[in-house]
């Protein structure tokens, strides 16, 4: 997918997501800002250098977890880690530290004598990732480090990613797991069809584009006629199948609810259970893509 | 320490597992110590310049010359891999350069050519050493040999994983190549009383000059048809080399 006209600055010592569909040009930026691929014009800057007069000065400073798998079959575990310190000129006593280090970190120490070549797709992404830390650096691209992994390992290693980030460490991810992103972003951008279509803290973007939320109103069953008493109401689903539950989906769901508290009290109808769901990102992010293939379009 | 001893370091390790080295050793072994003596019924000496020479010292040192050609495959190996597992584009975001990469790779089979050549040296040396006579020329022609034979062959192998998308593909050509360049050559038996077409097609395989060289060395029978062969050996080592590189650095991500 072709990237066109990208602007993005990313903060020192925190944690940028990067978000988009399948096929909507994350993974080529990413080969762009890792050197990989020379842009046809603009310019890249990382860690105040020229990425495209001086890619190998860049490399030198950033790490890299590119989304396609990566090992060397032959060898074990543990010699991975040490070999990937070894490539990146990491000396035999810290590598050693790091090795044991990350083996523990990334529950990696059962399969320590195991050829990758032998592991599952979850451990071999593990290993893949740890080998990453092997080295000092000041700036992680993570390209859906997480696919393949198990709940625990993955959220393991998003906690490790904070540790890290709180040692000083910037990172730029990619993730199709919103909630990833979420838990773990101190700003996201949202590209799509190769142009960057938002960009903001999560908390910015719900304020912007989540106005929508959703209430819960749970109420026992009555013989009243609640569809009828609220029939001159607008933007909510009942539904009788347990009790009676109404669902508020409302840009105004503050308004919304307050009409419907005045008319179930007038009408002495109790309300057994009320439940506000926060805008997720994930809502916000179909949001966005949508508008934004509706505008292409 | 520099990037390309690194990166060295990593394909050596790599490479140089049991299985590779059981191979380098006993796949010889087998040619010189079976094939050598059994054909000794049918083939009592070869002439060889102004010698004459048994037919196991003669598959011995033939030996070298194979085996420095075979160590080469590692190069087409190591490539490969890399491609088919995401190590190719997981060192060129590192601390390394195309150039670092390609480099490494020359100077890895360098390595396992003289490794193999001094293997098979020692292992054949029993058996022709009433015919060595080491002279000035000795051991830097081998030695010559197995860096030129390395280089040649190695650009071969590379240039072979850098075409080829398929592993089959990639195991049919390169054993199809290799089994010519291995027995359509002067490393198994001499080219002379051969039918004319077959001669010829040895003096087209490369192997033959690198075999030839290796022999020289060994017998001490420097000629000036060797200082020939010697030429080719270069000019088709560096050919070879430039395309290989050229593919290389312009292999896909």
């Amino acid at each position: 997918m072709a990237v066109d006209g990208i602007d993005l600055s990313v903060n020192s010592g925190k944690i940028f997501g990067f978000l988009g569909p399948n096929g909507a040009g994350k993974t080529t930026t990413i080969k762009l800002l890792t050197t990989l691929i020379a842009p046809t014009s603009g310019t890249i800057n990382i860690l105040g250098m020229d990425a495209i007069r001086h890619p190998l000065d860049v490399r030198k400073k950033i790490g890299v977890v590119l989304q396609q798998p990566s090992y060397e079959p032959t060898l074990s575990v543990e010699k991975s880690l040490e070999k990937y310190g070894m490539m990146w000129n990491v000396e035999r006593k810290t590598r050693n530290d790091r090795v044991e280090e990350l083996l523990s970190a990334f529950d990696l120490q059962e399969i320590r004598k195991i050829k990758n070549d032998d592991l599952s797709i979850g451990q071999r992404r593990r290993v893949q990732v740890a080998r990453e830390f092997m080295h000092d650096m000041e700036l992680l691209f993570l390209d859906e480090p997480t696919v393949g992994l198990d709940p625990s390992a993955r959220r393991g290693l998003l906690d490790f990613i904070k540790k890290k980030v709180k040692e000083g460490l910037t990172i730029f991810f990619t993730t199709h797991i919103l909630n990833e992103a979420e838990y773990l972003c101190d700003e996201v951008a949202i590209i799509n069809k190769g142009k960057i279509i938002a960009v903001d803290t999560p908390n910015e973007l719900k304020n912007k584009f989540g106005r929508e939320k959703t209430i819960k109103i749970r109420m026992p069953e009555t013989k009243k006629d609640v569809q009828g008493l609220l029939i001159d109401v607008k933007d909510y689903e009942i539904d009788f199948n347990s009790g009676t539950n109404i669902t508020i989906r409302s840009n105004d769901s503050e308004e919304v609810l307050l009409k419907i508290l005045q008319i179930l009290t007038a009408n002495n109808i109790s309300i057994e259970d009320l439940s506000v769901m926060p805008t997720t990102l994930e809502e916000i992010f179909l949001t966005v893509v949508k508008n934004s293939n509706a505008s292409n379009n | 320490m520099h990037p390309i001893i690194r990166l060295v370091n990593r394909n050596l390790t790599i490479s140089l597992n049991k299985g590779f080295l059981i191979w380098q050793i006993v796949f010889p072994l087998i040619y010189i110590f079976v094939a050598g003596f059994a054909y000794t019924a049918l083939i009592h000496s070869v002439p060889f310049g102004n010698k004459s020479l048994d037919y196991p010292a003669f598959i011995a040192s033939g030996m070298i010359g194979f085996n420095i050609m075979n160590s080469t495959l590692i190069s087409g190996i190591i490539i490969w891999n890399d491609r088919r597992h995401g190590m190719f584009e997981q060192i060129l975001v590192g601390p390394f350069t195309r150039a670092h990469y390609i480099l490494s790779n020359i100077y890895t089979i360098g390595i396992v050519g003289l490794i193999s050549a001094a293997l098979i040296t020692a292992v054949g040396y029993p058996l022709f050493f009433k015919s060595v006579e080491f002279n000035f020329y000795t051991i830097p022609l081998v030695v010559f040999a197995s860096v030129t034979g390395s280089i040649l062959f190695g650009s071969i192998a590379s240039i072979i994983s850098t075409r080829l998308q398929s592993s089959e593909g990639f195991n049919v050509v390169i054993n199809t190549a290799f089994l010519f360049f291995a027995f359509v050559s002067t490393a198994f038996y001499p080219a002379q009383g051969t039918p004319e077409p077959l001669s010829t097609a040895f003096y087209l395989n490369p192997l033959t000059y690198l075999v030839d060289v290796v022999r020289a060395g060994i017998f001490g029978n420097f000629s000036t048809f060797v200082g020939i062969e010697m030429i080719v050996l270069v000019v088709v080592a560096l050919i070879l080399f430039t395309i290989s590189t050229k593919l290389l650095s312009k292999l896909e991500i």
